[in-house]
């Protein structure tokens, strides 16, 4: 599992650990999904057989302290999150990318806020509602993971970060 | 019962609404709103028994909403229940001084919306 660089003294140790148990949590509570931890060779085959990335970006702020927590994922682990969430059979219509998108937004979306209860429960965040970009290739950085064998991202950032244009 | 979901995500207002469908709970109508000004607007037209609402969300915020509410007598008898990613204590501090009766965090289980729905029913 890669480090993530938190700002003490704001979080106790583990802080790393929290981050995996918030997306293990929301992947496997509300996604019906496998995640497990992956270092950046295996991030790196993995990844490279994808070009169709979303980032999902979500800022929190509470007036002290200000960030970010991004998701990226290929096009392929985004559908299967949306067919976990919505119920969708395999043989059913395409879902339209407004759709897609706007799970992938939730997916984040969820992973920050459960990630902000169990790190910082005392404080009070306003969290900003999800910016989604396409990419076409990832470079492994944050937490590394893979949700049903397909590779994932999440990263958490602190401080001012330029907003995003959602596609 | 009529329940009226507020929730800036359609995809979230779409699950909610299929664990609706699961519960064992009579349900005569459901309303969705994208946010607090939607939901305002719904709940001046109709009468609502249950409000489902998330927090974060832009034009007005749950907590908005949720003030806007406690602030009329006319929704007196209308149960609050939050649907939130934001589980912090300072979060549910702040609704319980606004009338919630229950707290949900995303995520969360169809066992536990039915459950919801029951004590509040």
């Amino acid at each position: 599992m890669c480090s993530l660089k938190l700002p003490e003294p704001m979080f106790r140790p583990g802080a790393e650990e929290d981050v995996y148990a918030a997306v293990s949590d929301v992947a496997e509570r509300s996604f019906f999904c496998l995640i497990d931890p992956c270092d950046a060779e295996r991030f790196a085959e993995l990844a490279a057989g994808h070009d169709d990335w979303l980032m999902s970006t979500i800022h929190f702020d509470d007036g002290q302290c200000t960030g970010s927590v991004s998701c990226r994922l290929p096009g392929a682990l985004a559908l299967r999150l949306f067919d976990a969430f919505s119920g969708r059979d395999p043989g059913d219509p395409e879902p339209l990318r407004a759709e897609v998108l706007d799970l992938v937004g939730e997916f984040a979306n969820m992973i920050c806020g459960a990630w902000l209860t169990k790190a910082i429960n005392h404080r009070t965040f306003t969290l900003s509602p999800p910016a989604v970009v396409a990419l076409d290739r990832v470079e492994p950085a944050g937490l590394l993971v893979t949700i049903e064998e397909l590779p994932c991202t999440v990263d958490v950032a602190f401080g001012r970060v330029p907003a995003l244009t959602t596609v | 019962m009529r329940i009226l979901i507020v929730d800036d995500s359609a995809m979230m207002r779409k699950m909610i609404r299929r664990v609706l469908a699961l519960v064992d709970v009579p349900i005569d109508e459901i309303f969705e709103a994208a946010n607090g000004a939607e939901a305002l607007a719904i709940l001046q037209e109709h009468e609502i028994d249950v409000l489902l609402t998330d927090i974060n969300m832009p034009v007005m915020t749950g907590t908005e909403l949720l003030r806007e509410i406690a602030s009329s007598k006319r929704w007196i008898n209308l149960r609050r229940v939050i649907i939130s990613t934001d589980g912090s204590a300072s979060r549910r501090d702040e609704a319980a001084g606004l009338d919630v009766r229950c707290y949900l965090e995303k995520p969360f289980s169809p066992e536990v919306i039915r459950d919801v729905l029951l004590e509040v029913a």
